[in-house]
């Protein structure tokens, strides 16, 4: 701890900046490069008539998505909280947030393109067969679904904007200025938030709940936001140890901040189960058949397997791991967790979107499709998610060098 | 910050530089001790003043009571198609006011908001009152009041077991659980205001009766490991404990096929509601108790800001709440489901609603002003609409379900009777007995805990009235006490020097106290506003309560205060304003006028 | 010379947290075992400066705790499923999603009980008689005060020599307590 000399500032520049010569500056072009090409392939695979296409491409969009949103979301509470502990991994977030214009422009093809394919519901003839959805149509039908998709979207990239700006433009102020950025970020974080909630509820609604028209839950949008959240603390946390282990942040983000990251993915993990319980148990006892029926074919087939999967790698596994503080405290045992939790956070969207696809219409023991094009969705947009997230990483400080209580999060400690 | 710089009125920092000081005038322990003691010692004489209208209150309970026993629940409103009316409705409504308390105990304790230490005793009481009130209703509306021993698991005359899968038993073990756990929590955390209160007696039967209950407590470090450890122990077990019994009540409603109360949202809605109604009783009670029992000074103006927030964000997740419902009733397609949305807005019971609406979602919006949340008088009548809000809340949610059930030719309208009324109103009296009761005999305040955030509790505080010099022998400690280093939240710094440093942390400078951060995982969890009430912009402010020690003087105060924020953030852009590291010749001044 | 049978030890009284944390230093250093610091409310980081392990209490809790989830679950499944099955709403004998909130109250019914009775057990409390609370100035330790004790006990317990070493830790005083 001899950062504490009498002069020093409370983060030196080499811990907070990356080296022209690091390969983190490499890392934007390299993932960018490879993301394009795996995109690439993965539309060169689709050809013609594979109707199956986007919903593999809609599961890498939604598991980056959460990334993004999660990261956002972390901003915002963090502000609105006036947390001191989490300011120096805050820069990371607000990388991750960085990254929703382009996961804006990603989505779209899912909204203009692959609708068809994707959401029964857009289908004329379908709607007019079926009095639900004749009912359902206010809502959804393709014009209002692309508007909403818009204003998501925009809404979502104003905001990652917004505090990526502020915060790094904070880094090179002086003077009045740089309290003027922690009162403006601050102060745009209730609002933030609130619409955070609704366009976060609804695009869950509108991107996944409606793969299946007929079914409805109100927590699904708890149900996807739990997840997000829990993977955002776990690919913060990862993010750090490798940063570490490239030599940066040592000393600034310390124990302390990874046990807190840990306890962060424990409770999430408890709330994701908590969500994902109280769905499941009030379908599974009200036994109603329009409700029970998204169930039931998950627990058909291959589907069976994979929701228990699901439960022992998204609650049961991680909860047991994560209890103990060694464990939270342990950047090896911390990022194989969160490694984990990130997978399951795939399997989880998976869950979600692949038992709808179009191998299992009328299929009475579905199967699990998984392919090289689902490799190389989930490669192509998370290469050009990691270039836009490192690109933002690389280029400023890893910490709010500026934030005016940096040194209280540096020296933060847990009890 | 480890140079500690106590703060003063006039120097509260802004609040994105440092935090300010949770008690107000850097007291001594031993003033702390004395505050919260003294009218323990030397009861108010308004005290009997509130007793005998309570007491007079509580007799209801036992003639209605009584009433119910003799003649069986025909005595109450409830009819055909409404089973559950008002004993369910006021069961809720009091599990519910009962989870602030261990909320803000064990939650705010989980995300070190130390703001908590003013406030948690008095509201874990609370959460103890409230639930032993709740619990009369289930206790009692099974009718054969003798019978209710089949609550529990035991086998009946036929050696049949209890149902299991029924909700209703899950709630005989969350609620008993929930009690149980709050009622060990909250003496765990009195055993060390016991033991004070034992050496502060004066007489023997006082120093016997506390020196019991303290068991022999002595303030033994090794203790204190254990008793830390034990009670972060429970403040973990207790936040899954606080939400799985408000989920469990709710799963009463929602395990059901009946419109309006099957929805999977319901879990995590009745948890905020309940934490909602929850921090609102708190506030009607705190806010005048703070008053009448001279501890502004320790339950600050920020302290009741802090709550107001939390009752925006739990009031706007309730609201998003009310909406997805609507939404997904209309989604779903489900005509029944529809039908009776429209019926509960527009239908017989549609004024039930609206009240509920407008205390519960509209109130709240008000604590986004500034003047409002800072303003006791104004939180204090907004905090009685949120306890008739969720009130109605339950209400709207079990009769208005009910009364147009399936079967057309069964629809009632429901009115209670007068013993209805007179039991809850006994619940009441029984209530504000009890609480009256534990403020008569036990420190409102949790004493040690306010001591441990206070500044000079840091073992590396530096009191500016001292020559840190006296101190430096200890330098050669210093590498230890690096590693070491205690202190609640922040940093490291062995040195005692204060004037490095304090360029740096200036602007911690008031460091210790406040809220801490962190997003409440539950909370934020799902929404809404989560976090909104973070405090926006302004904040810091800590108000001047300082000097307003009486709520006539409460208004000037405010006046006060609006002018002392313009005035401190002025201030606090000239005096704090060097940032980190670049000039410190001015920090070092500063530190030096403020030392 | 030195230890006299009646003495329970040496009580030094400090100001404040900060005196006390660095004389606890002192004493821990100069390798004194039967000895233990008084405190109001709990001194951030004092066990780091005393030496002191961390708290069995978590290893007591979750044992606990997951022995009540155990015994929620097999209860239930032994009463609804074994002892007297009967089907009810047309759910499984062994219907464990029903089963979850009875697995769950009493996994934390028995952890609290195990942090509760646990710090007690470990603090072998209630203890309604010590032999400090023959000292006069010790009542103050659950106002403002911080005390040092080192017992008689102590191999290496000198009553002048520790009294001498007390004193220079910085203590307001020094006294020797009765047993």
């Amino acid at each position: 701890m001899s950062a504490h000399g009498h002069d020093e500032p409370v983060v030196r520049p080499e811990q907070v900046n990356i080296a022209d010569s690091s390969m983190w500056k490499k890392i934007p072009m390299i993932a960018g490069a490879i993301g394009i090409i795996a995109l690439a392939g993965a539309f060169g695979l689709k050809g013609e008539h594979d109707e199956g296409f986007y919903f593999s491409y809609l599961t890498s969009t939604m598991f980056w998505l959460a990334l993004s949103l999660g990261g956002l979301f972390f901003v915002l509470v963090q502000h609105a909280a006036r947390a001191g502990w989490s300011i120096v991994v805050r820069r990371i977030a607000e990388n991750m947030a960085l990254t929703l214009p382009m996961m804006g422009l990603l989505i779209l093809p899912v909204v203009f393109l692959g609708a068809h394919d994707l959401f029964h519901w857009t289908h004329a003839e379908a709607v007019a067969s079926d009095p639900m959805l004749t009912w359902k149509e206010p809502y959804l039908n393709e014009t209002s679904f692309r508007i909403r998709a818009v204003v998501y979207i925009v809404v979502w990239s104003l905001f990652g904007i917004f505090y990526w700006h502020k915060s790094t433009s904070q880094d090179s102020a002086t003077g009045k200025s740089i309290l003027d950025n922690s009162h403006k970020m601050r102060w745009a974080a209730p609002l933030g938030i609130a619409v955070f909630a609704l366009s976060l509820t609804f695009s869950a609604f509108d991107w996944l709940m409606s793969l299946d028209p007929h079914w409805f839950s109100t927590i699904f949008g708890a149900y996807y936001f739990s997840g997000a959240v829990v993977s955002t603390h776990a690919f913060i946390a990862l993010i750090v140890i490798l940063l570490h282990r490239s030599g940066y942040l040592r000393g600034v983000v310390t124990k302390e901040h990874f046990h807190d990251l840990g306890k962060m993915m424990f409770g999430f993990t408890v709330f994701w189960a908590y969500m994902a319980f109280s769905q499941y148990m009030l379908i599974w006892y009200a036994t109603i058949p329009e409700e029970t029926e998204w169930f039931s074919y998950r627990g058909a087939g291959d589907y069976l397997a994979l929701s228990i999967v699901l439960v022992f790698a998204r609650f049961v596994f991680p909860f047991l791991g994560l209890i103990s503080r060694h464990i939270k405290r342990n950047p090896k045992t911390l990022a194989f967790w969160a490694v984990w939790i990130l997978v399951a956070e795939f399997i989880d969207m998976f869950w979600l979107i692949d038992p709808v696809g179009p191998h299992n219409a009328g299929n009475h023991h579905p199967a699990i499709e998984f392919g090289l094009v689902d490799i190389l969705c989930f490669v192509g947009i998370g290469g050009l998610w990691l270039a836009v997230m490192t690109w933002g990483l690389s280029r400023k400080a890893l910490v709010p060098v500026n934030d005016p209580r940096l040194a209280e999060s540096v020296h933060f400690e847990n009890f | 910050m480890s140079h500690y710089i106590p703060p003063t009125h006039e120097t509260d920092p802004d609040p994105l530089q440092g935090r300010s000081a949770l008690i107000k005038g850097d007291p001594s322990f031993a003033e702390i001790t004395e505050a919260v003691a003294r009218p323990i010692e030397m009861p108010h004489k308004r005290w009997i003043l509130f007793f005998l209208p309570a007491l007079a209150l509580l007799s209801l309970l036992p003639i209605s009571l009584g009433w119910l026993f003799w003649e069986g629940i025909g005595v109450w409103g409830n009819n055909v198609p409404i089973g559950w009316g008002w004993p369910i409705i006021n069961f809720v409504f009091w599990v519910g006011i009962g989870h602030a308390g261990t909320l803000i105990s064990a939650v705010l304790f989980l995300f070190r908001q130390k703001w908590r230490t003013s406030i948690n005793r008095g509201a874990e009481a609370m959460t103890i009152f409230a639930v032993i009130c709740a619990l009369i209703f289930p206790g009692v509306h099974v009718g054969r009041v003798w019978a209710a021993y089949w609550l529990g698991p035991v086998p009946n005359q036929m050696e049949m077991w209890v149902n299991f899968r029924s909700p209703l038993l899950w709630d005989v073990f969350a609620v008993s659980t929930y009690f149980t756990v709050s009622s060990l929590f909250w003496y765990v955390g009195l055993i060390p205001d016991l033991a004070t209160m034992r050496d502060r007696s004066k007489t023997t039967i006082r120093r016997m009766a506390y020196g019991f209950l303290a068991m022999g407590w002595r303030g033994s470090h090794r203790h204190w490991v254990n008793y830390e450890s034990a009670y972060l122990l429970l403040a973990a077990m207790a936040t899954p404990l606080v939400l799985s019994v408000h989920s469990i009540v709710s799963f009463d409603f929602a395990v059901s096929n009946l419109p309006g109360w099957h929805t999977t949202i319901f879990p995590p809605y009745f948890v905020a509601g309940a934490i909602f109604s929850g921090f609102g009783m708190v506030l009607t009670l705190m806010i005048p108790l703070r008053v009448w029992f001279k501890l502004e000074h320790i339950i600050t103006i920020k302290h009741l800001e802090n709550m107001a927030k939390i009752i925006l964000l739990t009031g706007s997740i309730v609201g998003y709440a009310y909406s997805l419902e609507f939404f997904i009733a209309w989604y779903s397609g489900n005509e029944y489901e529809a039908f009776l949305f429209q019926n509960r807005a527009f239908g017989p019971y549609a004024w039930g609603y609206w009240i509920m609406m407008s205390c519960n979602v509209i109130t709240p919006q008000f604590i986004w002003f500034k003047k409002v949340r800072t303003n006791p008088k104004a939180l204090f009548v907004l905090s009685i609409f949120v306890n008739i809000g969720m009130w109605f809340e339950r209400f709207v949610i079990v009769v208005s379900s009910l009364h147009h059930d399936f079967l057309p030719s069964s629809w009632d309208y429901f009115s209670p009777t007068i013993w209805d009324v007179t039991l809850f109103l006994g619940s009441f009296g029984l209530f504000f007995t009890l609480f009256l009761l534990f403020l008569r005999y036990l420190p409102l305040i949790a004493i040690a805990e306010v001591k441990s955030v206070m500044p000079r509790a840091n073992p590396h505080f530096v009191d500016p009235d001292k020559k840190p010099a006296s101190r430096d022998h200890h330098a050669s400690h210093g590498e230890v006490s690096a590693k070491s280093e205690p202190e609640p939240e922040p940093e490291p710094e062995p040195e005692p020097e204060p004037e490095p440093e304090a360029s740096k942390d200036e602007p911690e400078a008031k460091e210790e106290a406040e809220p801490e951060p962190e997003p409440e995982p539950e909370a934020s969890k799902d929404e809404p506003e989560a976090k909104e009430d973070a405090k926006d912009a302004s904040e810091s402010d800590d108000t001047p309560e300082a000097e307003a020690s009486s709520e006539d003087h409460a208004e000037d105060a405010d006046a006060d205060e609006d002018a002392d924020e313009d005035e401190k953030e002025e201030e606090a852009e000239k005096l704090l304003f060097s940032p980190p590291p670049s000039d410190k010749t001015d920090a070092k001044k500063d530190g030096k006028d403020n030392g | 010379m030195g230890k006299r049978p009646k003495s329970f030890g040496l009580l030094a009284e400090y100001e404040t947290p900060g005196d006390l944390y660095h004389a606890c230093e002192q004493v821990r250093d100069a390798g004194y075992a039967a000895w233990d610091a008084y405190t109001p409310f709990p001194v951030h980081g004092l066990e780091k400066a005393m030496g002191l392990r961390a708290s069995l209490v978590p290893w007591i809790v979750c044992v606990m705790g997951f022995t009540g989830a155990a015994l929620g679950f097999l209860m239930q499944y032994w009463m609804a499923a074994v002892d007297y099955p009967l089907i009810i709403a047309a759910k499984p004998l062994n219907s464990y999603p029903a089963f979850v909130p009875i697995t769950f109250e009493p996994g934390i019914l028995f952890g609290a009980f195990g942090a509760v009775f646990g710090m007690l057990g470990l603090n072998k409390l209630p203890q309604l008689y010590h032999s400090l609370f023959n000292s006069k100035n010790f009542a103050r330790v659950t106002d403002d005060r911080f005390f040092i004790a080192i017992e008689a006990r102590d191999p290496r317990y000198h009553t002048e020599d520790t009294t001498k070493f007390l004193e220079e830790t910085g203590a307001l005083s020094v006294e020797e307590v009765e047993d």
